[in-house]
């Protein structure tokens, strides 16, 4: 093969890749322009004066500096919901794939069909259930529904499956333990990297989320990110010059995130995902 | 004494799960159920003198299917499936296939810059998309070309979702890829076979598996298309207030105020929904076997 | 099998108990203790004015908040409502306050406002005054003016047109001279800006003779006459198609492609934010008159600050109310801050607005000027009950419109169809 064919696929992997960094990079240079720049300079040029610092002052002043209580509150979210919902699938997996139970099969194929469940149309049942007990515009109400991963249950099951032997924990009985320290000690243990892998998809999922939060809450001091950026957005249908503090925002919502992907990249097991097939 | 143990704990470890599916999966359902049998009625006066909730039976259904918004909104809503379904797994297949090409340079970075969008929430991407399709702020030529067009809007939304999908699918694909044992290739390289043809022939075929989870879940993905019109919305006259079906339920519950239409269309949604998935689900595992 | 159906029979009935069980929420305040206020508004700096009464009232502390702004607002609010957990004070443009009144969630205050109803104008208490009950104090007035670059006419010799068909005149000008400058842009995302031009040529969208039947005429041939007019001017290509405050509007007002905005007197507030550098550079003059000599303009936007029914301290909010639109201090500083023309009449009078507005440093006349637009500004007979279903068919109809290059007078019939099937819907009498 010539060689300039054998580079063939690096090249499209760089188009693929140049693609994908695009717009994080015109965020970037859009961010760097003044209020007044945005919309009469170049759009990719980027301008090296004060820009960029103005509009993060500006952003961190707006309103008391809530864009980092959003920021924060994301976070917030995330982390707990993630943390506790990876605890209930890696339970209620567990559970499923190494004992039988009266109901075993009926809940496993209840938590299957909400897989195939478009989470997202919930959202508004789930709030107006929610708004009759009193519950909306609150940190539980936004967290609470969140908690509830079906597709990290199911992966919780195959993996406990596949690395949690019997014959382990036949042994573990014999030697008096009881069932509980099983689960903890050994169970969750070697249950470890999957779990990390639930705990990353449900922390996306999570971040991610903009309905539910949206519908949720009017409290803007409790917004996520998605939200307040939004509504910042919609804000400035009516109010001016608040284009230059969502561009900020975006840009710096982007970061923390991109932070984190970089340096927890060996722990992502997405085979644990692929082997779920079989 | 540990028999007893045994038999109290699946219970315990299954019970926050459940409790969490009835308290906010089912009783949400049967909640939208109960709501969309009726509705609000003003009780007079000009302007109302307060209203009260009556029975109304399938009526609601009734408007709901009958409202041309909606199925306006569920065609648009289709629409872009048709291109971001394809888009999103054809491009992750290339894109894992290409990483798997022995003498591939670069796999490493490419491979985390086609990943990271993964992260970005699609309200965050729609806004960085919007203002690069905006004439007034586009470094992609959109004082040249009308990306809010009222066709070029559709391939403006799913480029969005597909910007945002393809990563996590094409590692999905990659991992796959990666579990082949690499025996395989070896007997297809002595005889002479080159890389495309391996890649077509072989490598495919073996993943097929993958190939089908990742177009259920992209499938699944695109009936909950709502966060990329919605946020670009403020941005352009293309997109109406109930441009897919989420948005006209969401208008419907919060703009006209009528939860109890919003709820009929949202347990419609819901059948249709799982019907889609079932389908869709019975025929992966078709092609698993 | 059967213990399979008794536990999914358990999940069900455990979901009926779930969904069966009420209980609201709402917080309790220590009684004869400090009053918290929650305060909903969207004005830029509202924080300012709050902080001048918290600062003069330590025992009934107010707390700012900025959910969402205009008909975002009025959702989040009815929908607050219904969860119980809304404010206790918010800021309501008048063309929406009918529909919250209908639905119960702003407060009958006329027992707390007898002395505050005497510093407004019967005209001005029409649009928070209905069956003879209070609902809430306005806060300004904001008739629909004309604003132009007085740089942008000099230099293609245009001067200020009185009647629109002076207008028409002027934007087929400026297009033959400059093709890139148009003459202003037409809105079809702000419901607000059209119903202003609407009530300038005469429609009415909705009215009641008899205090029990509404008259709903949105496709009226007054209306028609306003969305031909324009749909003049968008075919003839005079008038940019961006709405107000959009990135492409603010672009083109920064690069001076926009001779004139139609806007509220509230607009140089915004100038500010949207275009500094054009600072001086603007004028303002009264709305083109549909005959010559008429002063008839109509509004966009305006507001009243409300009680909301789920407040528990209904007095002490509406004491803030009153202060916030009546006190020479809160006016002033309202005026300085957020730019409002104030809706009391002892407002219009204050010695701030004998300077103009920091952004018209050139018109030293500018609020002598809206002082002889306002009293011949009009307003519908009413606001509808279900306002948000006509504004949202306004923004999708009409944008429709405007993408496509359809008729404006079908859209109306549409919007006409969808709000009249709406009230009936919700058991409303319409004539």
């Amino acid at each position: 093969m010539s060689p300039r064919l054998r580079l063939l696929p690096t090249a499209a992997l760089v188009l693929g890749a140049i693609y994908c960094i695009v717009p994080t990079l015109w965020i970037l240079i859009a961010a760097t322009k003044s209020k007044t720049d945005l919309f009469s300079t170049a759009t990719y040029l980027p301008s090296f004066g004060a820009g960029i610092w103005q509009n993060i002052v500006d952003l961190s002043t707006y309103q008391g500096g809530i864009f980092w209580q959003w920021m924060l509150n994301s976070f917030g979210y995330a982390l707990i919901g993630g943390v506790v919902a990876s605890l209930v699938s890696a339970a209620c997996g567990y559970a499923i794939a190494l004992y039988e139970f009266r109901g075993r099969k009926v809940v496993f194929n209840v938590i299957l069909a909400c897989v195939l469940l478009p989470q997202i149309v919930l959202a508004i049942p789930q709030y107006l259930l929610l708004s009759k007990v009193g519950l909306t515009d609150s940190l539980i109400g936004v967290l609470l529904p969140q908690l509830f991963n079906p597709y990290g249950i199911y992966l919780c099951k195959i993996y406990a499956q596949s690395a949690v032997p019997d014959s382990l924990l036949e042994a573990g009985r014999i030697d008096g333990a009881g069932e509980g320290r099983l689960f903890f000690s050994v169970g969750l243990r070697l249950m470890g990297p999957g779990l990390v892998t639930v705990f990353l998809l449900q922390f996306i999922a999570i971040w991610n989320n903009f309905l539910l939060p949206y519908v949720m809450l009017t409290s803007d001091d409790k917004f996520p990110l998605t939200v307040g950026l939004y509504s910042l957005l919609r804000h400035g249908a009516a109010e001016a010059s608040l284009y230059s503090l969502v561009i900020t925002g975006t840009l710096l919502s982007v970061l923390p995130v991109i932070a984190l992907f970089l340096s927890l990249q060996r722990f992502w097991r997405i085979d644990l995902v692929t082997g779920a097939l079989k | 004494m540990a028999a007893r143990n045994r038999a109290k704990l699946p219970y315990l470890l299954v019970a926050p799960a459940v409790a969490l599916l009835t308290l906010f999966v089912v009783a949400p359902g049967v909640y939208a159920l109960v709501l969309s049998f009726q509705a609000r009625k003003v009780v007079g006066g000009l302007l109302g003198g307060g209203s009260k909730l009556v029975f109304v039976g399938f009526d609601n259904y009734g408007l709901a299917l009958a409202d041309p918004e909606l199925w306006s909104s569920i065609a648009r809503m289709l629409l872009v499936a048709l291109l971001f379904i394809p888009a999103t797994v054809g491009f992750a297949l290339l894109f894992a296939l290409l990483l798997d090409v022995p003498r591939v340079r670069l796999a490493r970075s490419t491979r985390l810059a086609i990943f990271l969008p993964y992260a970005v929430p699609g309200v965050i991407a729609s806004l960085m998309w919007g203002f690069m399709y905006l004439p007034a702020t586009s470094p992609i030529g959109g004082d040249h070309v009308d990306f809010f067009g009222s066709t070029t809007v559709f391939f403006s939304v799913a480029n969005v979702a597909v910007w945002g999908s393809v990563g996590f699918n094409m590692i999905v694909i990659f991992t796959a890829l990666r579990s082949l044992p690499a025996e395989l290739y070896e007997a297809a390289r002595i005889d002479g076979c080159s890389e495309l043809r391996m890649a077509l022939r072989i490598k495919v075929p073996l993943v097929l598996p993958a190939i089908a989870m990742c177009t259920l879940f992209t499938a699944l993905a695109s009936l909950q298309l709502f966060n990329e019109p919605n946020t670009l919305r403020p941005l352009s006259n293309a997109v109406s207030s109930t441009w897919v079906p989420l948005m006209k339920i969401y208008e419907d519950a919060f703009v006209d105020s009528d939860v109890n239409k919003a709820a009929a269309t949202s347990v419609l949604f819901v059948f249709a929904a799982l019907a889609v998935s079932f389908v869709a689900s019975r025929t992966v595992s078709r092609v698993n076997r | 099998m059967r213990s399979q159906w008794r536990l999914a029979g358990a999940l069900l009935a455990g979901a009926l108990l779930v969904t069966g069980c009420g209980g609201g929420g709402g917080d309790t305040s220590a009684a004869g203790g400090k009053v918290n206020l929650t305060f909903w508004d969207w004005d830029p700096n509202m924080d300012k004015v709050v902080d001048i009464w918290n600062q003069a009232h330590p025992d009934i502390h107010v707390t700012l908040s900025n959910p969402a702004g205009g008909d975002q607002l009025v959702s989040k609010m009815i929908t607050a409502h219904q969860a119980g957990n809304g404010p206790d004070i918010a800021k309501v443009e008048y063309q929406s306050l009918p529909a919250l009144v209908s639905n119960q969630v702003v407060a009958d205050i006329t027992q707390y406002t007898a002395d505050t109803v005497k510093d407004f104008d019967d005209t001005t208490l029409k649009a928070t005054r209905f069956d003879g009950k209070v609902f809430g104090v306005p806060q300004d007035v904001a008739p629909l003016m004309l604003f132009y670059r007085t740089d942008i006419f000099d230099q293609y010799g245009l001067k200020p047109p009185t009647t629109w068909d002076e207008f028409k005149q002027a934007a087929a000008d400026l297009h033959a001279k400059a093709p890139q400058v148009a003459m202003t842009n037409f809105d079809a995302a702000d419901p607000g800006w059209i119903t202003g031009l609407m009530q300038q040529g005469g429609a009415d969208w909705w009215s009641s003779t008899d205090n029990k039947t509404w008259q709903v005429a949105i496709n009226s041939a007054a209306s028609k006459k306003v969305a031909d007019y324009w749909q003049g001017l968008v075919t003839a290509g005079t008038v940019a198609k961006n709405p107000s405050f959009s990135p492409q509007w603010n672009k083109q007002m920064n690069e001076g492609q926009l001779a004139t905005w139609i806007s509220g007197a509230w607009a140089p507030a915004q100038l500010g934010g949207i275009a500094p550098n054009t600072k001086g550079k603007w004028a303002v003059a009264p709305l083109p008159a549909w005959t010559a000599s008429d002063k008839t303009t109509g509004i966009w936007g305006g507001s009243a600050t409300t009680v909301t029914t789920d407040s528990k301290h209904a007095a002490e909010a509406a004491q803030f109310a009153s202060w916030l639109n009546t006190d020479d201090k809160a006016v002033t500083a309202q005026i300085q801050n957020i730019n409002v023309y104030p809706a009391a009449t002892s407002g219009r009078s204050l010695p701030i607005l004998s300077s103009p507005p920091a952004f018209f440093p050139n018109q030293a006349d500018y609020y002598d000027l809206v002082k002889q637009v306002a009293p011949s500004s009009r307003s519908f007979s009413m606001w509808g009950p279900d306002v948000t279903v006509t504004f949202s068919g306004y923004t999708d109809k009409f944008g429709a419109a405007l993408q496509n290059n359809t008729s404006f007078a079908t859209a109306l019939d549409d919007i006409q169809n969808a709000t009249v099937a709406d009230m009936k819907k919700l058991g409303f009498t319409v004539g």
